[in-house]
C-alpha cells in the first residue's frame, strides 16, 4: 500500500512549540503486564500540559478551564495508546510511540504503531466512516450495536468520543515501512484547540 | 452489600441492590475485563423494588471500553419494562457531562443528576 493521509493530519502543529514524545519496544513485556503503563503514561501528558497551560488563579473558570484541558489531553492519549498497544503488529520490532505537541492555539496528541496491510485497509475503510458520518451518529449507533454483543468496535468507539464529546478533530497517516514486507506504521492524530477554554492561554 | 476491587477503582453494590457506587479510575482493556462489573450492574435489574441508582460522583476516569459497558447495561435497563435509572453525576468531573448525554441518547428515559 502506498502512503497516504487522511482527515485532519499535518494541519498542525507549527513544530515551533513545545513537544514530548514516549516510545514503547512492544516486545520487552506482553500487553496485559503493560496495559497500566498506558494509564500512567496518558495521567502524565495530562499533568504535563498543565505546565504550559497555566491558570491565573483569579477565578473558579480559569482553575475550571485548567482542569478541562488536562482531562481531555489524559482521555485523548489513553484511548489513542491503548489502542496502538491494542492493535499493534507484535511480531515486528517497531516501536509505539505517543507525541504531544503544544503551540499557543492547538495540543496535538498523536500514537503511532505498526500494523499489517490487512489490518491497514480495514482502518482506512473505518476511517472513511468516520470522515463521511456525523461522529454522534455514529456513536450512538455504534454503542447500540455493541450492546448487541460486537466486540470488534472498540476502537471505533475511543475514536468517536475523542470527536463527539472533546471536539478534536482526527487526521491518519499510513505509511509504509521498508523494512518489513506487508507491514506499515500508522499515526492517529487528535488536534485540540485551546480557543474557547476560559482562563487558559499557553 | 457486594464489592468488586482493583488497583485504581472500587465498586459497591448497597444491600437495597438497587445503589451502586463507583469510585476512582475505571482503565480496563477490553469487554472481558469488564464482564464481572457488568454483571453487578445486570443484577439490579432483577426485581428492582425502587429506582435504580449509578453513583459515578468519585468515578474519576472511565475509558471508552467503560462506557462501552455502561451502554450496555443502559440498554439492557432500556429494553426491561418498568426500570427506572437514574445515575449521580459531578461537574467538577468533566467527563460526567461529556459522556454521560450519549447514554441518555440510548435511553431517554435516564435520569442523569449533574451536582
Amino acid at each position: 500500500m502506498t502512503n497516504q493521509t487522511f482527515g485532519y493530519y499535518g494541519q498542525e502543529p507549527d513544530g515551533r512549540g513545545e513537544y514530548l514524545t514516549l516510545a514503547f519496544s512492544p516486545l520487552s513485556a506482553p500487553l496485559r503486564s503493560r496495559w497500566r503503563n498506558n494509564g500512567l503514561s496518558a495521567d502524565f501528558l495530562g499533568d504535563y500540559v498543565t505546565t504550559f497551560l497555566p491558570a491565573d488563579g483569579s477565578t473558579a473558570s480559569a482553575e475550571g478551564g485548567q482542569k478541562e484541558i488536562k482531562h481531555a489531553v489524559t482521555y485523548i492519549a489513553n484511548e489513542l495508546l491503548e489502542n496502538a498497544m491494542k492493535y499493534h503488529e507484535h511480531s515486528i520490532d517497531i516501536p509505539i510511540g505517543i507525541h504531544m505537541d503544544l503551540t499557543g492555539t492547538h495540543i496535538t496528541v498523536s500514537a503511532t504503531n505498526g500494523i499489517s496491510d490487512g489490518q491497514a485497509q480495514r482502518y482506512q475503510n473505518f476511517v472513511q466512516d468516520i470522515l463521511r458520518e456525523d461522529a454522534g451518529e455514529l456513536l450512538v449507533r455504534q454503542l447500540e450495536e455493541s450492546a448487541l454483543g460486537g466486540g470488534s468496535t472498540k476502537s471505533c468507539l475511543g475514536l468517536l468520543t475523542i470527536i463527539n464529546d472533546y471536539g478534536a478533530r482526527l487526521g491518519w497517516r499510513f505509511d509504509s515501512h521498508p523494512p518489513y514486507q506487508q507491514i506499515m506504521t500508522v499515526t492517529t492524530s487528535a488536534v485540540l484547540s485551546l480557543s474557547g477554554l476560559a482562563g487558559v492561554s499557553a | 452489600m457486594k464489592t468488586i476491587k482493583g488497583e485504581l477503582f472500587e465498586i459497591r453494590l448497597e444491600d437495597d441492590n438497587c445503589t451502586v457506587v463507583f469510585k476512582g479510575a475505571l482503565r480496563l482493556s477490553g469487554m472481558e475485563d469488564y464482564a464481572s462489573i457488568l454483571d453487578l450492574l445486570k443484577s439490579t435489574l432483577a426485581r428492582p423494588v425502587k429506582p435504580i441508582v449509578l453513583d459515578l460522583r468519585e468515578l474519576d476516569f472511565l475509558n471508552s471500553s467503560g462506557i462501552t459497558m455502561f451502554s450496555r447495561f443502559v440498554i439492557d435497563a432500556r429494553d426491561q419494562e418498568g426500570i427506572s435509572l437514574q445515575f449521580l453525576a459531578s461537574e467538577a468531573i468533566h467527563w460526567h457531562a461529556r459522556s454521560l448525554k450519549n447514554l441518555q441518547r440510548l435511553m431517554p428515559a435516564l435520569i442523569i443528576q449533574l451536582n
